[in-house]
């Protein structure tokens, strides 16, 4: 059923071919046994066990197969497709081996190898990059339809449902096409150029998506850190004098500083949510009268 | 009775939606500000939803699940403090900060669970030797369901918790205190704020 020779014919005629869709399906659930041990070798035994069950035959092959890949993996979730497509395709010429050593340990070196170098650059993307953007548009879409809500919690507004959903579902669908896109395109390439640690690596310009990403990010939080600010005096324009309006400024650069410091030196955003609460409460207790809000 | 039914589907209903936050899919959905406000659209309070979910999600936004660590959990913070205004009749603030410490708190239940599904392991691998039919998706799909209703049942729980302990100290004068937390609850914004801008700036300023 299986040769040495097995990427030299085309994709559509080799025995993995026809399960990457139901792979792909599967790799959606990468995370679902996700343990302390060995991560998210459960998920990833699953996602590529269509494809074992159409190179090997059942049997003590197939069973190896699955225990090979019951090891520890652990790369982020919506680049597992590129390690995924890979294995599927070594795992193709595995069955061309029989019984060959060398081949199994390269072929699991090659999937530790791919598991950190995707992780590393999917962090990146994703969880340190895209994830926060999708923050940003929704506080844009809010802010562009005039609902300040979330920056004046004591204001009354009364935004449509429409713009309380459209700000989130513009992120989401966003983020979710693009995290469907790679999986889809992680697991195609990964098993047409499979065999090599370096495999996928080529698929896009990383480095310059990063750069692009942190930069729109960089914008879009310059642009919504002034429009806060000028929203924070507009806001206060009728009802305070300046006195009244510098105080509110400071607090909020203050709590900016804050948190930078809290970063700064090492502890949690609970930290500096836990000082703001105490204080808060200590002054109130303090001063009854006391009233600001920003 | 009828609030508290509201509040086991909501509870089942963001059990659901967690798996979308590790396990299952990851497209988002189970996002604070999303969650928020399709919960507090459940429970009559979608606007005190939406800015429970944002801020949730401004404060969380700091912690990454890269590697094993088992970030705070925004969905539970977002589900108890909208939980926390429509069945505990809490200040939107004081049900946020109550939420806050939540999804901090269930950091150590998701830290259980991965440790327990750690055992699992051995039975498999002891299962594919003797040459048994591994039905890997049945375990999975236990996974999913366990994931599910602890997340629902600890945000359930937590929220009657709060209920009853705001019904408790209803007799007790506590404006002070919430006026306080209103107070904090106004700085939210740009403790948030200050956290998105400085993560992309470091990232764009970055040396070497």
């Amino acid at each position: 059923m299986n040769n040495v020779c097995e990427k030299s014919r085309p994709s559509a005629a080799r025995p993995g071919y026809s399960a990457l869709p139901e792979v792909f399906v599967r790799s959606f659930f990468i995370q679902a046994g996700w343990n302390s041990e060995r991560f998210q070798n459960l998920g990833f035994a699953f996602s590529i066990m269509p494809a074992l069950r159409k190179i090997y035959e059942p049997g003590e092959r197939f069973n190896a197969a699955v225990l090979r890949h019951l090891g520890i993996v652990n790369t982020q979730p919506y680049m597992a497709g590129f390690v995924i497509g890979n294995i599927v395709s070594m795992e193709e010429e595995m069955a061309g081996r029989p019984g060959d050593a060398e081949f199994e340990k390269k072929m699991l070196g090659v999937k530790a190898a791919m598991a950190s170098g995707f992780a590393a650059i999917g962090d990146r993307i994703f969880w340190g990059r895209l994830k926060p953007l999708t923050t940003q548009l929704c506080i844009v879409v809010w802010l562009m339809s005039g609902f300040y809500g979330w920056l004046f919690t004591g204001a009354a507004f009364r935004p449509s449902m429409a713009v309380l959903f459209g700000g989130p579902l513009a992120g989401v669908a966003v983020y979710g096409a693009f995290a469907v896109y790679m999986r889809w395109v992680g697991i195609k390439k990964g098993y047409s150029c499979g065999g090599g640690s370096n495999c996928g690596f080529d698929a896009v310009n990383w480095s310059g998506l990063i750069r692009l990403l942190s930069v729109t990010g960089f914008a879009f939080s310059l642009l919504i850190a002034i429009g806060a600010f000028g929203l924070l005096v507009a806001h206060n324009w009728s009802g305070e004098d300046t006195g009244g309006q510098a105080l509110k400024a400071a607090l909020a650069l203050g709590v900016m500083a804050l948190q930078r410091v809290t970063r700064k030196s090492g502890r949690s955003v609970f930290f500096a949510v836990g000082l703001i609460l105490a204080v808060s409460t200590a002054l109130f207790m303090a001063a009854e009268k006391f009233q600001i809000y920003l | 009775m009828m609030m508290i039914l509201k509040a086991l589907i909501s509870s089942l209903f963001a059990g659901l939606l967690e798996l979308d936050n590790v396990q299952a899919g990851q497209f988002l959905i189970s996002r604070p500000a999303l969650a928020g406000p399709l919960l507090g659209w459940l429970n009559g309070c979608p606007l005190e939803g939406a800015k429970i979910g944002l801020l949730t999600e401004l404060i969380y936004m700091e912690f990454i699940p890269i590697g094993g660590v088992v970030p705070p959990n925004g969905l539970v913070a977002a589900a108890i403090g909208v939980l926390g205004v429509a069945w505990s009749g809490l200040p939107e603030s004081a049900a946020f900060f109550f939420g806050i410490l939540a999804g901090f708190l269930y950091g150590g239940v998701e830290y259980r669970l991965r440790g327990a599904r750690t055992g699992w392991i051995t039975g498999i691998e002891a299962e594919v030797k003797n040459g048994a039919v591994v039905r890997l998706g049945s375990r999975l799909a236990g996974s999913l369901l366990t994931e599910s209703a602890v997340s629902g049942s600890y945000i359930f729980l937590f929220s009657g918790l709060l209920s009853l302990s705001a019904a408790l100290a209803s007799g007790l004068d506590l404006k002070t205190l919430f006026r306080a937390s209103d107070f904090a609850y106004s700085l939210m914004p740009w403790l948030g704020l200050s956290g998105l801008y400085f993560r992309f700036r470091t990232q764009v300023y970055k040396k070497g």
